[in-house]
């Protein structure tokens, strides 16, 4: 390649890139339309460097791109294979360690986590969960600050600082136990001086600083990153809805297979979708053949199946032998919806311990009648936790959503027919 | 509130002019007057230095010896690294909380006495130590942990207790150029100061002296680019928060050879041009902090120190500051950020601290040792250093040397020294591994015996653990990767998290529930939080276990069950506690 000695330049993925001396990596990209994956950065404040997700290849070393300054003839390499996967790497690791429940998050659809998930092709968790226990601060009338969904970005303190000239948020703590705390007597947002006109207030890339009544102004499934890809738009706040584009097409499917459903702590609601497949259920049903299923009422697998989905999480011991029995009965086992894959609304109660849970439900609700905590031996026991089946068997492929829509049944089901590695396309993957 | 805390508050705001960079000094006063920082002491600190209550609350829960709630009278830390197991500190730990009838880190009903484990405290040659108030007590036995307890229960206050308890032994075993010299007090400054203080730059740069922290970067280059800088405020700081278990031999210096010291500080001054330095002493050396005032307070007296030292143009003072506990602090940038009384988070760099250091001036910082065999090579001269040294290495480097040796302690060795002569030095035998470096640093085997200890090839900032073969190294990879996890800063994200799910597949192998998938998610961990962590510390945390599984994967084998995937929690465990609620719960 011959590059002009004069001007400016250095190489993103072989791409000669113009830059301006003082500039760094990351905004040199972002002038020449490149897509560096990133959450804490926002080119209107001082970079932070924490989120670790914009690490390139930079002159053979890994380097944070928001950080380090861009260097006549740097090659930079950011589309890379092992990059991907690390960053993939990196956004299980902010899911598994906050609470992030898309399906009832109002910020999902415009979650730049959640974006940058779907673009890394993230499915699942990986990890287990911390199920961390952190505060929801609802006392301000204009705003709400959820802590479970906080990555600690640090958005909102840049911006309080360098533009509201406020300081009304600030890290505490220190390691896993961080936390992000209002500068405020009662630590409440409501007794700082925080304003929803504020720049802080518009600045949280997922769904901790929430603006009370405008959460579903957008239906969800019209919102920003549902129709785009973030690295086509970037990095962008709520407001973009765009109108949806049409359900894809896939192929006839062609051998059949044996196949077997379950739902555990879930509400069906995957079955349902799983029906919406309509008429294209009976060209499935020339390639599959229904084992054990809710659909059929068979209450046990054929020891050769050879797909297994199981909607709903692990919330008790019928569920443990349930997906024990999915195991060792078939070939691949796919977890599917928010539940299968995060513990979904059922792993509410995660924070609360189990006695609690037995004792609110039977002992000391309302309207009880005879309080007892049910014994019958034909009862399975609640698990401390509900837990991800990934947590407690081996799974083999990921659908997402809550419900995974149709089309993406259809899609997954074909692939694995067809003897392919099931993938998603960006419109039919959704966590919510 | 309390009018004796309102007063030591108004007196210590005074004392450090108002000026909020000292937050973290007033609050370790606080702590110790009143065993735990009082929301009335947050509330009016934040009046007094007009810095936000969140401020002083993140501090508060950063470092490691704040805290909310009140601690016991006798506040007692137990060391807990892998050195301190070996020498019997899990046995003593049940013994002392069993005598006191206390539970670890939960404050008796009286009030009178905490118990809580705490990282490496230096003492790894004299250990089970524990620290008491702040002051070390070392080679801890069941018959002095009898008479501890008297004294507690007596309401003995520790200054009453015996002053040969608090004794620490310098444990100098080996003595090289540095050890062996007894430079009189001032002779190096002289001797610089007769000349332009670019002559001892040159000199400094001739001996090929590298840092002795860990980083090795050359001190004259450092120094150079230093001098070099636009501003011309400038500061010297000595990092004296030797915080890598194992390592302890800045302790002995700065209890014997703190002379050296301090010239070589003041001597940096001179060649950079600087006019304060600033002593940043670890929390566990609390013991040492006295000594160091008072030698501080005679060298002033000589005019070695002050205004117009030895009646010439220069002046340089030295101030100590103490840490509050924090491994991190020993990274140079968050050691900076912890002079400036926030968190110590390390920086982006660049830019470095020589341009952009300490109040955003450029700074000088540079490990204890480094400082003192600076203060030898003006003093012996160049060559005298660099003639040190092994088959074409040169200088040397001090080692400290614990676990299953004879004689543990410090040893001066030349650079370029095989590891097996270091481990006949010792008196090491049936050696099964060598942690050379600290859990940063690298696992070593009898096949690499032959490696030599230098920058370059095995690096270390002093600490040399050693493992006989009753040891199960897989224990030093659990103590290492849970140390890594109660110290990280939770700044980035790999290693913030990275160190937590470490930890947790560590456990999860060492319970007898490793199944061969998590191998896999180790190894990815290690790659992500190696290569895209901010500092050091993320980037070595899952080294440990990696390595362990490398080379002794027997002692993985040993414990994990023969399965491609376990579940992530104890099945029949969670099980059960649903079963036990149901059944009491419904008779």
């Amino acid at each position: 390649m011959v590059m002009s000695k004069r001007s400016n330049t250095f190489t993103i993925d072989g791409r000669a890139i113009p830059f301006i001396v003082g500039e760094t990596v990351m905004q040199a990209a972002i002038k020449a339309n490149i897509y560096i994956p990133h959450l804490c950065f926002n080119p209107e404040f001082t970079p932070n460097g924490s989120c670790k997700l914009c690490t390139c290849d930079i002159n053979g070393r890994k380097k944070s791109s928001c950080c380090t300054e861009a260097q006549q003839d740097m090659q930079v390499n950011n589309e890379t294979h092992e990059l991907t996967g690390m960053r993939r790497t990196l956004v299980q690791m902010l899911f598994v360690e906050g609470n992030h429940y898309c399906p009832f998050c109002e910020r999902s659809g415009n979650c730049q986590l959640q974006a940058l998930a779907y673009d890394l092709g993230v499915t699942d968790l990986h990890f287990p969960q911390f199920t961390a226990h952190r505060n929801v601060d609802a006392s301000h009338p204009d705003l709400m600050l959820d802590l479970n969904r906080c990555i600690f970005c640090e958005l909102c303190i840049r911006s309080s600082t360098e533009v509201d000239h406020k300081d009304i948020f600030t890290i505490a703590g220190r390691g896993i136990n961080k936390r992000l705390a209002i500068n405020s007597k009662s630590g409440l947002l409501k007794d700082s001086t925080m304003k929803v006109t504020d720049k802080s207030a518009h600045i949280c890339p997922v769904g901790c600083i929430i603006i009370k009544g405008e959460g579903f102004k957008t239906p969800i499934g019209e919102r920003l990153y549902d129709q785009h890809s973030i690295r086509d738009v970037g990095n962008l706040r709520p407001d973009s809805a765009v109108k949806a584009t049409t359900p894809m097409q896939a192929e006839k499917p062609k051998k059949k297979l044996k196949l077997a459903t379950c739902s555990l702590a879930g509400c069906f609601g995957c079955h349902m979708s799983f029906l919406d497949m309509d008429e294209r259920l009976i060209e499935l049903l020339d390639r599959v053949e229904l084992s054990r299923s809710p659909l059929n009422d068979i209450k046990t697998c054929a020891p050769d199946c050879d797909l297994g989905l199981i909607e709903g999480g692990v919330c008790n011991t019928e569920n443990i032998a349930v997906l024990k029995h999915f195991r060792e009965s078939c070939k691949i086992i796919i977890a599917v919806g928010s539940c299968a894959i995060n513990g979904g609304v059922p792993s509410l109660r995660n924070n609360i311990d189990v006695k609690d849970c037995l004792d609110e439900a039977y002992l000391n609700g309302i309207g009880l009648v005879n309080p007892k905590i049910p014994s019958d031996k034909e009862l399975p026991y609640l698990l401390e936790k509900v837990y991800p089946i990934h947590e407690v068997i081996k799974v083999d492929y990921f659908l997402p959503g809550c419900p995974p829509p149709a089309d993406a049944f259809w899609k997954i089901l074909n692939d694995l027919l067809d003897g392919k590695e099931p993938e998603l396309p960006y419109n039919l993957l959704h966590f919510d | 509130m309390n009018k004796a805390l309102a007063a030591l508050i108004h007196q210590q705001v005074k004392v450090y002019r108002g000026d909020a960079t000292y937050l973290l000094q007033i609050l370790r006063h606080i702590q110790f007057f009143c065993s735990h920082i009082p929301e009335q002491a947050i509330q009016l600190l934040s009046f007094e230095l007009k810095i936000s209550i969140p401020k002083i609350r993140a501090l508060i829960e950063f470092y490691h010896f704040l805290h909310y709630q009140p601690r016991g009278d006798y506040d007692i830390y137990i060391s807990d690294s892998i050195i301190d197991h070996m020498s019997g500190k899990n046995e003593i730990t049940s013994y002392l909380c069993e005598k006191l009838k206390v539970k670890l880190n939960q404050p008796r009903a009286d009030g009178r006495v905490t118990v809580a484990n705490t990282s490496c405290t230096g003492m790894s040659d004299q250990g089970p130590a524990v620290l008491v108030n702040g002051l070390a007590l070392t080679r801890l036995s069941r018959k002095k942990v009898g008479q501890m307890v008297a004294k507690i229960e007596g309401k003995i206050a520790v200054e009453a207790w015996p002053k040969s308890w608090f004794n620490v032994a310098d444990n100098i075993q080996s003595k090289g150029v540095l050890l062996n010299s007894e430079i009189k007090p001032g002779e190096a400054i002289k001797k610089a100061l007769a000349a332009d203080p670019h002559d001892s730059l040159t000199e400094i740069d001739k001996s090929g002296l590298r840092g002795c922290g860990g980083a090795g970067f050359k001190t004259a280059e450092k120094w150079k680019s230093c001098l070099l800088s636009d501003d011309n405020r400038r500061y010297v700081v000595c990092n004296a928060d030797e915080g890598e278990p194992g390592t302890f031999k800045d302790r002995v210096l700065l209890n014997s050879y703190a002379e050296q010291l301090i010239e070589g500080m003041t001597l940096c001054a001179y060649i950079i041009g600087a006019q304060k330095g600033i002593i940043y002493l670890r929390y566990e050396y609390q013991h040492l902090h006295k000594k160091l005032q008072e030698t501080l307070q005679t060298r002033r007296a000589a005019n070695l120190l002050g205004t117009h030292i030895l009646n010439t143009e220069l002046s340089f003072d030295i101030e100590i500051f103490m840490g509050a506990g924090s491994y991190v602090c020993g990274e140079e940038s968050a050691l900076l950020e912890s002079l400036e009384g926030r968190r110590a988070i390390p920086r982006i760099r660049p830019p470095y601290p020589v341009t952009h250091g300490y109040l955003g001036k450029p700074t000088v910082i540079n490990n204890v040792e480094t400082f003192c065999y600076a203060a030898l090579i003006i003093e012996k001269g160049a060559d005298n250093f660099a003639q040190q040294g092994l088959a074409g290495f040169s200088g040397c480097k001090i080692l400290s040397i614990s676990g299953d040796v004879e004689k543990a302690g410090i040893y001066e060795i030349p650079l370029g020294m095989p590891v097996k002569n270091v481990l006949n030095l010792c008196g090491a035998q049936s050696v099964q591994a060598v942690q050379v470096g600290g859990p940063s640093g690298a696992l070593i085997i009898p096949a690499e015996f032959s490696r030599v200890i230098s920058f370059d090839s095995l690096n270390t900032g002093g600490s040399f653990m050693v493992f006989n073969h009753s040891r199960d190294i897989l224990e030093n990879a659990l103590n290492f990767t849970h140390f890594f996890m109660q110290e990280s800063c939770g700044f980035c994200t790999p290693c913030r998290v990275g160190t937590k799910l470490i930890c947790d597949l560590a456990d999860k192998v060492a319970t007898g529930q490793g199944a061969r998938l998590d191998l896999d998610s180790i190894k990815q961990l290690n790659h992500v939080m190696n290569e895209m962590s901010h500092c050091g510390l993320g980037q070595r945390a899952a080294h440990p276990l990696l390595e362990t599984l490398e080379k002794f994967p027997e002692y993985f084998v040993k414990r994990m069950t023969d399965v491609e995937y376990q579940p992530s929690f104890d099945v029949e465990k969670s099980i059960q506690r649903a079963i036990d609620i149901v059944t009491i719960e419904s008779n």
